[in-house]
């Protein structure tokens, strides 16, 4: 089981997984008609702003058969696999021909590193094709001082994006972004009852497509496509197995959901930031237009880079238990390292409910390059 | 403090020759200082343990005995105890191959006989090991720096306290032209002014922990101190660059001044760069050079090399290739003076603490200031260590090896470990800098 023939004989689903498969349409479709497009990296650009702005969001990501030529030399070793291969597309010309800005989110520290050598590339080695591109330094540390800090940087993007653009962006361009950003989440949250509740109907695999999708494509339109999906899966088939919540590394592709489900067990919820993480919290109508991005990009669930131990055991704890999982499988890739110091004490928890866990770390990208671990998650799902 | 036993210098256990007084005042001043520290901490005084880059001028102006992260993991690193600690760590299910830096003190606080003796009375925990702190404060510089230091807080019943990190938007490429007077041109005015807020914020924390008040008053004499402390500095580094055989090398000069620069603020450590300055200064009057068959003079990138310090002698009888430059000599010159404290030292403060990640850790400014201190100091070849298993060290080494090799500086990078020996092979490392000095250096002729 990964996609399902119910899912892919939907046209809706089918439209999306077209989206999924050939990312890049959309932008060049846009591009093509004069319209201007942003990539972002990072899970904390807010597209409220971007839209607002009367720009085309895309997220960028990695390539795993992109060679490093140009990574190898620039990046150290501790840069993480998907990282190096989103980096390759970021100086090869990539995003220079696809995207017109790129803006860069300190979601990781890693990322922090990546903008300050784009920076300096275009600094002293402007003969490469990099976008122009800026940063959003926001900081993460939940107390008002740096809730306030934030607002003046979310400013500054805002002001960044106006002399991009050459137009002045209103509070009403915002929260018209922002009513088109929350029912898109709205949307994506039926899909998410559809996976968490008693009654399986969307599996991970199906799931993934169905959020990832919308990183690419005009979100007024993946909106109806999903409430379609919304409307029609509600019918599909119920899915039995054990219930898997996946906490770790961002999933850009389908092998690692796949191997789970294929070995019987249903990916059901999951903390990374192409999967639930994605759509949690709206933007606050009531509140002032900036602070109500703060409060959206800031009080999201604890991040697996951005919080303490203890705020991720909670996190863990808390959402594993609303999702109802049988079981949690922890996935992460190599180099990309903070993770594994919250492991023990999220393991220690589960340990202690009698959630059965399993530890897939150091994982070789893209996942189908790691030996034997179809087969080790098999064991694990049917143990 | 107590009259510091003299010591006299002498060869280290692992080989090094340690050649001046003042290195083994240092040594022997921190080891009566820690002993102290611990006695204090023993009579019920609140004890913080703070990562490098936290602006410790605080505590010291408050008087809250404190240890800094990197200073007790190199005393761990030099004591040969990162085997044993990271097997703690890999017991405790927690991976033994990361952050070993910032984790030593972590693992550490697993040692069940971290304060116990052996049967001849020798203490088991390096310098009878660490005392435990009431409070934890590091700074936000990577994902992994607030999960470790929570994870060793709880571990020592202690309070976690975080300094949040923030990026620059100007950099103007001389920033060492302006860090000393000009430092408010130096920084975006909304970043200094959260760096401030951020010392406001610790001030407050820290009075309602200890009960003890902070006056601004005993910060500005903390800071005139540390002026005065890096002003020599400045001068030893300078004088090293002009003389034309250094007098000192890194391992004297490393280990002369990282013991004071953890105490900086107090009279003892600015006394002391001065003593310091003063005997640097006998021996290069004398003409008295610390490799008498000096040719070529190497630069040091990266932390220090804490457990084989020897590694840094190697390669002086057999080519006169002297190791003249590290940072730990220069980032005080340059990096950490700040005058115009009167008007608000606070603000000074800030100026000076979130300068350190820039300059070490942001490209291009790490990558100019290498060049110019390599030029100012007759460089003739860059050795430089890059941790591979580090992101906060991440550094832009590409741009700081392009920037000095486009200069004519050649440049060897490789990767290692500062602290954990069991990534270390000598002989492979000696190999790879003799090769480097034999083709690189000397066919570049002076």
């Amino acid at each position: 089981m990964s996609i399902r023939k119910c899912a892919l004989q939907d046209p809706s689903f089918t439209k999306l997984y077209e989206v999924y498969k050939d990312r890049d349409a959309a932008a060049r479709a846009v591009k093509t008609a004069g319209g201007k497009v942003l990539a972002k990296l990072g899970s904390d650009v807010p597209d409220e702003l971007v839209l607002a702005a009367g720009l085309f969001p895309v997220q960028v990501y990695a390539d795993p058969a992109k060679k490093l030529v140009y990574t190898d030399q620039i990046l150290e070793f501790a840069f993480d696999p998907v990282v190096r291969k989103q980096f390759e597309k970021l100086v090869d010309g990539t995003y220079k021909e696809l995207a017109d800005f790129l803006a860069v989110s300190n979601s990781t520290d890693v990322l922090i590193r990546v903008f300050l050598y784009l920076r300096e590339i275009l600094r002293s080695m402007p003969e490469q094709p990099v976008p122009p591109t800026t940063f959003i330094d926001m900081l993460f540390t939940r107390n008002r001082m740096h809730q306030e800090r934030n607002e003046l940087i979310f400013s500054l993007f805002r002001k960044q994006l106006e002399d991009w653009t050459g137009r002045t962006i209103t509070d009403e361009d915002i929260k018209a972004a922002a009513a088109v950003c929350n029912a898109n989440r709205a949307a994506l949250r039926r899909i998410g009852e559809l996976r968490h509740g008693e009654e399986v109907r969307i599996n991970g695999t199906e799931a993934l497509v169905i959020i990832g999708s919308g990183f690419f494509m005009d979100k007024k339109e993946h909106t109806a496509l999903v409430e379609k999906i919304a409307d029609a899966a509600a019918n599909w088939p119920v899915i039995t197995g054990k219930r898997v919540f996946l906490t770790g590394s961002n999933q850009e592709d389908l092998t690692v959901y796949s191997m789970i489900e294929e070995a019987g067990g249903v990916v059901i919820a999951e903390d990374h930031d192409w999967g639930d993480r994605s759509y949690e919290r709206d933007f606050n109508m009531d509140y002032p237009v900036i602070r109500a991005i703060v409060d959206r990009y800031m009080l999201r669930s604890y991040s697996s880079k951005k919080a303490v131990v203890s705020q991720r055991i909670e996190a863990l704890d808390a959402e594993v238990a609303a999702a109802k999982a049988d079981a949690v499988i922890f996935y992460t890739n190599i180099y990309e390292d903070s993770a594994s110091w919250d492991y023990p004490g999220q393991k220690k928890s589960l340990d202690a409910k009698g959630i059965p866990n399993a530890c897939f770390a150091k994982m070789q990208y893209p996942a189908k390059a790691n030996e034997g671990l179809a087969e080790k998650i098999a064991q694990f799902i049917k143990g | 403090m107590e009259e510091v036993k003299k010591e006299m210098p002498k060869a280290s256990p692992s080989g090094t020759v340690k050649k001046l007084r003042a290195t083994a005042e240092a040594s022997a001043y921190q080891k009566q200082w820690f002993q102290g520290l611990k006695a204090r901490v023993e009579a019920g005084e609140d004890f913080a343990y703070l990562n490098a880059d936290v602006p410790m001028e605080v505590l010291a102006a408050m008087d809250i005995p404190f240890v800094v992260n990197q200073w007790w993991a190199a005393i761990c690193g030099a004591k040969r105890m990162t085997k044993k600690y990271f097997g703690l760590l890999r017991d405790a299910g927690y991976r033994d191959d990361l952050c070993s830096y910032c984790a030593t003190a972590l693992a550490e606080s697993l040692d069940p006989d971290d304060h116990a003796y052996d049967e001849e009375g020798k203490p088991l925990g390096p310098w009878g090991g660490l005392p435990d702190p009431t409070i934890a404060i590091t700074r936000l510089t990577c994902d992994c720096q607030g999960k470790i230091f929570e994870l060793f807080a709880k571990n020592h019943g202690a309070d976690y306290y975080a300094i949040e990190n923030t990026q620059a938007r100007t950099f103007p490429l001389n920033w060492w032209d302006y860090a000393t007077y000009d430092w408010e041109k130096l920084y975006d005015k909304d970043r200094l002014d959260a760096a401030v807020e951020e010392l406001k914020e610790l001030i407050r924390y820290l009075e309602m922990k200890t009960g003890k008040m902070f006056d601004i008053n005993r910060l500005q004499k903390v800071m005139d101190n540390i002026n005065r402390q890096e002003t020599w500095y400045g001068k030893i580094r300078d004088l090293i660059a002009e003389c034309d055989k250094a007098p000192v090398t890194v391992v004297d000069t490393i280990n002369a001044v990282m013991p004071a620069q953890w105490q900086r603020g107090s009279e003892w450590a600015a006394d002391h760069a001065e003593r310091l300055y003063y005997e640097i200064k006998e021996l290069a009057d004398k003409g008295e050079a610390a490799v008498p068959n000096e040719k070529y003079r190497l630069m040091w990138l990266g932390r220090g090399l804490w457990h084989d310090f020897a590694f840094y002698q190697n390669f002086e009888k057999k080519y006169g290739a002297a190791f003249v430059w590290s940072m730990y000599l220069a980032m005080g010159a340059d990096a950490y003076r700040r005058y115009n404290v009167e008007a608000d030292p606070l603000r000074a403060l800030a100026a000076r603490y979130i300068g350190m990640e820039d300059f070490l850790h942001m490209t291009p400014w790490n990558a100019q200031w290498y060049l110019q201190q390599a030029r100012q100091n007759g460089i003739d070849g860059v050795v430089y260590m890059v941790p591979e298993n580090c992101m906060q060290a991440v550094e832009g080494s590409f741009f700081i090896k392009k920037t000095l090799e486009d200069a004519g500086i050649p440049v060897l990078a490789f990767n290692a470990d500062p602290v954990d020996a069991r990534k270390w092979n000598r002989d492979t490392m000696t190999g790879l800098v003799e090769e480097f000095i034999e083709n690189r250096v000397m066919k570049k002729e002076k």
